[in-house]
């Protein structure tokens, strides 16, 4: 315990405090940001245990690499990559575990997106703040994994294809091909959604 | 329209397409319903993802969330501390064995090639019989033995420069 009060530190004070070995100095990063780590892990798992489980494995790994942190992006963005890729890490290990759904190969080999047709009318328009969001996160929870995977690096983390592809090690062609997927049928869900109201 | 014109129109959107292929993509789908409604339903869906994440905070009090993150640190740090001590000592074995292993040999082999002298020599004064020659094989001395049978008398050569610091033969008589 350094005893110290950091409320009032900025994150780059706290990175250099905490890789001098500060353990208070990170733990005030920690608790900053953890609400941020922790969405972006429950966004791509869809399990509250996993999230904290996740999130916190990434705040370890965090502190064990903070020397690698050269400042090119901010502590959170940087935190972020950390956690997105321990997700992706454990949706690889539990994709091996079980023998894939018949409907994530039928989205792989990329059929079911041509089939349903255009939603011509905004199921978004006009609402509120918080119910759009819940309508959201009721569709991301009907997304495969590999599609919300996508989805979320690319609407939320804002990576181009590349760098989705790097990420989730496939081609640029399969980032396509799944966010096209995953944006339609988020269109279809949101749609659906709208009527069921 | 095909897969490929679907994800070019994506690509489009996303602004992931060279300056000339956009105008084309923009040329058609100013005369092509299909492409434009598409891409409305497109440009809908990512400005609806756009800023509405859902806001989510730790289901946890932030000294329960943090401490068991800070037990795993101070496991790993009490890990780092015990690592060098360990490393140290099987470091020094890695040295300490190949070096007594040396240490050994050089010993056995000193000792060995002082005793074959003595061996030699009884050899020799071994075989003080009728019509014997002995050429000892020791390295190094490359002593001769030779016996006149008609003298009665064992001659025995010693060539090694440390048997004879002089250079000359150091002959030993028997019987």
């Amino acid at each position: 315990m350094s005893g110290k009060d950091f409320t009032n530190a900025k994150d780059d004070a706290l990175v250099k405090a905490a890789r001098r070995g500060d353990m208070m100095a990170f733990e005030e990063l920690v608790a900053r940001h953890r609400n941020k780590i922790f969405a972006r892990a429950f966004s791509m798992m869809r399990s509250e245990d996993d999230a904290i489980d996740l999130s916190q494995e990434a705040w370890v790994k965090g502190w064990q690499r903070l020397k690698q942190f050269q400042g090119e992006s901010s502590f959170t963005t940087w935190m972020t990559r950390i956690v997105i890729n321990l997700c992706l890490d454990q949706l690889r290990r539990k994709k091996r575990q079980r023998a894939d759904s018949i409907e994530e190969m039928s989205e792989e080999s990329g059929g079911m997106e041509r089939q349903m047709p255009v939603v011509t009318v905004n199921p978004t328009e006009r609402l509120e703040r918080s119910e759009l969001r819940k309508r959201i996160d009721d569709a991301m929870g009907k997304l495969s994994e590999e599609h919300r995977a996508v989805l979320v690096l690319h609407e939320f983390e804002e990576m181009e294809y590349k760098e989705i592809a790097k990420t989730v090690d496939c081609s640029i062609g399969t980032v396509m091909s799944r966010l096209f997927y995953a944006r339609r049928k988020m269109a279809a869900l949101l749609a659906e959604l709208k009527k069921e109201k | 329209m095909n897969d490929e014109q679907r994800l070019k129109l994506q690509a489009f959107l996303d602004g992931e397409l060279p300056q000339r292929e956009e105008r084309e993509v923009l040329a058609w789908t100013q005369r092509d319903a299909e492409a434009a409604a598409l891409l409305a339903e497109l440009r809908n869906t990512r400005q609806a993802l756009a800023k509405s994440e859902a806001h989510l905070s730790v289901p946890e009090t932030r000294e329960f969330y943090w401490s068991k993150i800070e037990r795993e640190l101070q496991k790993q740090e009490a890990t780092l501390t015990r690592e060098p001590r360990k490393s140290f000592i099987a470091g020094l074995r890695r040295f300490l064995l190949p070096a007594s292993a040396t240490a050994t040999l050089v010993i056995a082999g000193l000792f060995a090639y002082s005793h074959m002298d003595t061996v030699t020599v009884a050899v020799v004064a071994a075989n003080d019989s009728d019509e014997t020659v002995v050429e000892t094989a020791q390295a190094g001395s490359d002593a001769t033995t030779y016996r006149d049978e008609a003298d009665g008398t064992t001659l025995v050569w010693f060539s090694a420069a440390d048997a004879n610091p002089a250079g000359g033969k150091k002959p030993g008589a028997t019987d």
